[in-house]
């Protein structure tokens, strides 16, 4: 379509065109599979239950299970999770499933250990509330740390970015006005026929990232298209192969399916700034961003995708074939999508306390100074942490009273020998559970505050935080 | 050439081994990698193929563990092609191809003093495996 728009014009490719195909492979993390066991004997009104040691939900009666994709195995966390169960019983594997419960009259049993295949199950269905965002953010970090986020590994000071999507043949983008796309839509999903059922929670179509609920038969997906993920230090995932079928009813939809990558731009984000509002260093367009290399302060910085562009392909192409050979019936929706939500943040009751409400001023001193001088001054203040700084008031270092107290004991003379010069810093508007997990990380027990120009504002130490919760 | 990889321990870091080495024997030794602080480090260094027995010996004889670097492997079953590893490796070792397909160019990459892919595989699809090498092993 995009090139034959491009060749021909909107009304020849709308003459010539009966369906467009898309296609998107990616983490998409608030999926998860239904299922049900049937009634053991005696029977069992589960409480709890695990599947190869990931907890499963029960949000029904007795025996319906909600194997949640993020979940995480309790014996391999980080490694194997509720995604990973979900493509086990897809691919055909055999999965343990133990189970407890109080008991009741109807329902005696307290404890259950079996196996299961998917052959055992009477219903496993795919049910996942927010999946194929139409677009989403470029990610990179500012911190002088490697960091692991949702986004994958993000290195210190800007050294890569990570995006998500697959930009011109995300489904969403190619109908953003939800005219063929609503409930009751089919699709591919999963390497079966899936349905849509609704638009996805966070839904935000107005600021172009709107999100669908989907449902499909998990008994004849393919694990090609499912697959569970792990990020490192984050937790696990499924990977969702998502595509629709975009029927070409007026010229309208001719011109909205010929969006290029080029058109497609998103926000870069600095996730190294861990709060609901993260600073955006920039757009950039989806052609840039599948190019391997953006701009971000001046400076070229290799990027990677999350999502395969590869598999978001073959889904399109296979769906275009199931559609070729009428193995594939495209449905009308029977009710509309919203186009007028918006994802609102969260309505909070309880204050939280960020370090600027217990930063205080730093004591500091130069590169240049005699030890002894800082020694007093650790005396005279009373603190144990000694900020070191430039003229400009800069962060150079920290000197701690255990590091003095070395020095004295090995005979060094010269503060620059004792000066850690790798400090590990906060900032004013980082929130003081961040920043005391950062100090249990390290091991350390203050942070200098400084500004993103590396100035000193102040410092807060452990000490602070546990009069605070003691308040 | 023949990539190996050298451990210098916290009392021989500070002397100049590997320049030593290059002035004794008269042969090139391209530094591919170093990691160096003051508990010791390790070199990835190139050496031509015909002398590399002979540079093995002079390192082992000033008090270096000269070993080879563990290779990077990936299982293709596991990998899904996304490409999260390309943004994190230094040297370009991997790469998308026209069709979006993932490749690997082995030779490009350092292995085990890098390693910054292996961590980065939403699939866990990178390994980082031994080599066997015959002109360690006498």
């Amino acid at each position: 379509m995009k090139k034959l728009v491009e060749s021909s014009g909107i009304e020849v490719a709308y003459k010539e065109v009966d369906v467009v195909t898309t296609g998107t492979f990616g983490a998409m993390c608030s999926s998860g599979a239904i299922i049900n066991l049937g009634h053991s004997d005696p029977p069992i009104k589960i409480q709890k239950a695990w599947i190869n040691d990931v907890e499963v939900c029960h949000p029904g009666a007795a025996v319906d299970l909600y194997i949640g994709a993020t979940v995480m195995s309790e014996t391999r966390p980080f490694e194997y999770g509720g995604g990973h169960v979900t493509e086990d019983l897809i691919s055909g594997k055999e999965v343990e499933l133990r189970a407890t419960a109080y008991g009741t009259d109807c329902y005696p049993r307290t404890k259950l250990r079996t196996t299961l295949t998917k052959d055992d199950l009477n219903q496993f269905y795919l049910l996942n509330f927010r999946n194929c965002y139409q677009r989403y953010n470029c990610a990179t970090n500012s911190r002088d740390e490697t960091i692991y986020t949702y986004m994958g590994k993000l290195l210190p000071r800007f050294g890569n970015a990570t995006f998500s999507g697959s930009g011109g043949l995300n489904p969403l983008m190619n109908d953003p006005d939800y005219e063929t796309i609503g409930i009751g839509t089919r699709i591919f999903l999963g390497g079966g026929q899936g349905y849509v059922i609704g638009e996805g929670t966070q839904h935000d179509p107005g600021n172009r990232f709107g999100t669908l609920m989907v449902r499909g038969d998990c008994k004849k997906m393919n694990s090609e298209f499912i697959r569970g993920a792990a990020f490192t230090k984050y937790g696990t995932t499924l990977y969702v192969g998502i595509g629709t079928p975009i029927p070409i009813l007026n010229e309208e939809l001719a011109r909205k399916t010929a969006i290029l990558d080029e058109e497609i731009l998103t926000d870069i984000v600095d996730y190294g700034v861990p709060r609901r509002e993260r600073p955006k260093l920039g757009k950039v367009s989806y052609k840039e961003l599948k190019s391997g290399t953006i701009t971000i302060k001046d400076k070229k910085v290799k990027v990677s995708p999350l999502s395969s562009l590869k598999t978001a392909r073959k889904i399109a192409e296979t769906l275009k074939s199931w559609i070729e050979n009428s193995s594939f019936y495209l449905t009308s929706p029977v009710e509309r999508i919203p186009t007028d939500t918006i994802c609102s943040p969260m309505k909070q009751t309880e204050e939280i306390a960020f370090v600027n409400s217990v930063m205080h001023p730093a004591v500091t001193c130069t590169e240049e100074e005699e030890i002894e001088n800082v020694a007093n001054r650790i005396i005279s203040h009373s603190v144990n942490h000694i900020v070191v700084a430039d003229d400009e008031g800069k962060l150079k270092g920290i000197v701690t009273s255990w590091d003095v107290t070395k020095a004295v004991a090995k005979g060094k003379k010269k503060l620059a020998d004792i000066i850690v010069r790798k400090v590990v810093t906060t900032k004013p508007d980082e929130s003081l559970e961040a920043a005391s997990r950062k100090m249990a990380q390290h091991q350390i027990s203050a942070l200098p505050v400084i500004d993103h120009d590396k100035k000193v504002l102040g410092i807060i130490t452990s000490e602070d935080i546990s009069k605070l919760l003691g308040r | 050439m023949v990539r190996i990889l050298l451990r210098f321990s916290e009392e021989i870091v500070d002397q100049p081994i590997t320049a030593q080495v290059i002035l004794e024997h008269g042969i090139p030794i391209s530094i591919v990698a170093a990691h160096i602080d003051s508990q010791g480090g390790e070199i990835l260094a190139e050496v031509p193929e015909t002398h590399v027995e002979k540079i093995i010996d002079a390192f082992r004889e000033k008090g270096v563990t000269v070993t080879v670097p563990k290779l990077i492997e990936v299982d293709t079953e596991k990998c899904f092609e996304c490409g999260a590893c390309l943004s994190l490796c230094p040297v370009s070792a991997i790469a998308f191809k026209e069709d979006s397909s993932v490749v690997f160019d082995e030779e490009k990459c350092i292995g085990s003093p890098c390693g910054l892919c292996i961590d980065a595989c939403p699939a866990k699809a990178i390994k980082l495996v031994e080599q066997h090498s015959s002109y360690l092993n006498r």
